[in-house]
């Protein structure tokens, strides 16, 4: 216990190093997420046909393959034929356009799930579609976007995780160094460990708990 | 109307948690007599008849039914006399409640089969002439969510029934229909009124209340108002608050001057 | 191109580790899940206390890095596993965590109507669990579970870091030798790809047949 400690203490540095990392490729890969699935839900709900195919598409097949594949893709196999990503513009992208489609599909879910009612509401009102979506539907649904976005960054952090396979610098990627050094896999693991959990234990508790807030206060 | 008494509540009192549900409910009810029970919301009506079958336990007060002797409090009521009171008391919901799973006939099947242990062919038998009483032989095979309100009601009433209660509870069972729909559930109602079946029944069809029931109960304000032969509680209420009530829903023009007019009087009057 | 062709019999036999692993893994999960979630609902609350702990656990704690801690880890104090056995244990320990919490939504989905009804009829508690609440509840879950299955499928990609012989691992060699990171890649992508659909599709022919009466 006591030399676990003092190695935790030893490597501490590094690792809050490789939790700088993690963070700032979790908030641009996030950024990317966002963007691009909101785009993504658009499109499926768009009236033009060809559109809602390519997203469609786009979802399922991507949905459907490992991370860890498409960070390899987005690193090694582009890099193959021309384009040379470093490894954190690779994770990026690969995470962003991973989340992307989980993200796509909460937006979409969540538009989708307000009432029918208002829709028409709107339209009885007068309301041009573009006015409607900003004024009355989108309002609506960001409260019901909260709980599975929150529930999807969590995963995304936890999916950092694989970036040091592609050389990035990141929590895992300190662990690993740290522990071929002083060959204490267990103590240097369970460090990381505790970073993640903590992580984890903010996300999942204190934002649950800002929803709920938000959430009683609507009601 | 005989006179030996199924069920006996006595200073019956309910609360969830802080929250006082009803107090001091003390009620008889005879062999083969029709119970109404009626009143604003909230006033604790449903929950009392949930409380005849334990499907909610009560605080205070005694309960003899069936010739169990329940009191309130903490005390466990034993399985065994839980499982005699479920078996000879059927329970009709505001929900319907129906097994979403299983078909119409399966409904009503299962219990018979699974408590009764009664063989296949026999609680077919039996349920096929449930539903031919409440005329819906041909839905037999159809799964409850392709019924329609008033269907599915007179389905849960033969399911219930399928257990030959002594006693039938009725939670508001057309609270959630159509208007065009109660007519067929409340028919079926009326039907085993006269077939001498004991009954409470919560609901908030006044007229029905006064054509079936032998005896109607007015709860307000968490305890019984007034309490009587049907017509003449619903006709000549005595109590300030069973008049109140009364005017309320059988004059809904005249609740609705009271209203203009307290409102005028809570905004000073001064225009 | 043609260098992605030699792969194929090397990827097949990979798949078919990750295909089996993957099944096996998900039976044993399922029923370790089925009694854990019995215990996190019904429980003494000792025992509903370390359940929900552990499912935090799994849940809070990256993939990999739980796989590391068994694989690497477990080997500071002695405690060695081969790659086959900890990619095994691993992935119960996983699923367990995961499968928990679909039983105990799947179970709390039906509607407390559904349960006062049955036992009005005086349905014991058992027979109102295998007659009533567990049917409903299954439909509820096959959703979930097709995806828990997809994430255990997609799980087996880390299982070439502890040096398992499956699709990754000979891709992971099939560039080191070739050099052709392009083609190598994405035909494990496409075989990921079609184990997944292949498995949505399964669920989703489940659920239709379950779902028959809604």
């Amino acid at each position: 216990m006591h030399t676990m400690l003092q190695q935790w203490a030893l490597y501490l540095p590094d690792y809050l190093k490789g939790v700088g990392m993690t963070l700032e490729l979790t908030g641009a890969a996030l950024l990317v997420a966002l963007v691009f699935g909101f785009i993504l839900a658009l499109a499926r709900l768009s009236k033009i046909r060809v559109l809602d195919w390519a997203a469609t598409g786009y979802v399922e097949i991507i949905r459907a393959i490992p991370v860890l594949i498409l960070l390899f893709i987005c690193y090694y196999s582009l890099a193959q034929a021309g384009l040379k990503l470093s490894g954190p513009v690779a994770a990026i992208v690969g995470l962003g356009g991973f989340y992307a489609a989980l993200y796509g599909e909460i937006f979409r879910g969540a538009i989708l799930g307000v009432d029918r009612g208002q829709r028409e509401a709107a339209e009885a009102l007068g309301m041009p579609r573009s006015v409607a979506m900003r004024k009355v539907i989108l309002p609506q649904a960001f409260f019901a976007i909260l709980p599975p976005a929150t529930n999807q960054l969590s995963n995304l952090i936890k999916d950092t995780s694989l970036v040091f396979t592609i050389a990035v610098a990141d929590i895992m990627f300190q662990a690993n160094s740290a522990l071929s050094q002083n060959f204490l896999p267990l103590d240097m693991l369970l460090l990381a460990g505790v970073i993640y959990f903590l992580f984890y234990l903010i996300l999942s508790k204190f934002l649950a708990r800002w929803e709920l807030n938000v959430q009683r206060r609507r009601s | 109307m005989s006179n030996d008494v199924v069920v006996s509540a006595r200073n019956m009192t309910k609360r969830f948690g802080n929250t006082l549900v009803f107090k001091d409910v003390s009620l008889d009810v005879h062999k083969s007599e029709v119970v109404a029970i009626v009143g604003p919301s909230g006033a604790g009506k449903s929950t009392f008849i949930r409380c005849i079958n334990r499907l909610h336990p009560f605080d205070e007060g005694t309960l003899e039914l069936l010739g169990h002797r329940l009191t309130g409090g903490k005390a466990k009521v034993p399985r065994a006399v839980l499982q005699d009171i479920h078996t000879r008391v059927g329970m009709v919901f505001q929900t319907f409640n129906l097994f979403p799973h299983l078909t119409v006939i399966e409904n009503i099947m299962l219990a018979p089969m699974e408590v009764k242990k009664m063989p296949r062919a026999e609680a077919r038998e039996r349920a096929m002439a449930l539903l031919e009483m409440v005329g819906l032989p041909h839905k037999r095979d159809i799964y409850p969510k392709r019924l329609s309100g008033g269907e599915q009601q007179r389905v849960a009433i033969c399911r219930a029934l399928a257990m030959e209660p002594e006693i039938m509870l009725f939670d508001e069972p057309t609270s959630m229909l159509d208007p065009e729909l109660v007519g067929e559930v409340l028919g079926a109602i009326q039907r085993l009124a006269r077939e001498g079946m004991t009954m409470l029944l919560v609901t908030h069809e006044m007229a029905f209340a006064k054509e079936v029931a032998d005896t109607v109960v007015i709860m307000a304000d968490h305890e019984i108002a007034e309490m009587g032969p049907a017509c003449e509680v619903l006709e000549s209420p005595k109590t300030e608050r069973a008049q109140q009530f009364l005017s309320r829903v059988l004059k809904p023009e005249q609740a609705a001057d009271d209203f203009v007019a307290a409102r005028t009087a809570s905004q000073g009057g001064d225009r | 191109m043609h260098v992605a062709l030699h792969y194929l019999g090397v990827y097949g036999v990979g798949a078919l580790k990750d295909i089996a692993l993957t099944i096996v893994s998900t039976i044993l999960s399922i029923i370790l899940g089925v009694l854990a979630a019995a215990g996190r609902l019904y429980g003494p609350k000792a025992l509903q206390i370390a359940i929900a702990w552990y499912v935090e656990i799994i849940r809070g704690l990256p993939a990999i890095l739980q796989l590391f801690i068994i694989y690497f880890g477990f080997d500071q104090i002695g405690i060695h596993f081969s790659p086959l056995m900890a990619a095994l244990i691993w992935l119960v320990a996983y699923g367990v965590g995961y499968a928990v919490e679909i039983f105990r939504a799947g179970l709390m989905d039906v509607a407390q109507g559904q349960r006062e009804a049955s036992a009005a009829l005086g349905l014991s508690p058992s027979t109102t669990m295998r007659k009533i609440v567990f049917p409903q509840a299954l439909v509820a879950m096959l959703p979930p579970l097709t995806s828990f299955v997809v994430l255990q499928l997609k799980n087996t990609t880390l299982l070439y870091l502890v040096g398992f012989a499956d699709v990754m691992y000979e891709a992971r060699l099939g560039v080191d030798a070739t050099n052709q990171a392009g083609p190598l890649y994405v035909m494990a992508a496409v075989v990921y790809l079609i184990i997944s659909l292949v498995i949505g599709r399964i669920g989703m022919r489940m659920e239709r047949r379950a779902a028959a009466y809604r």
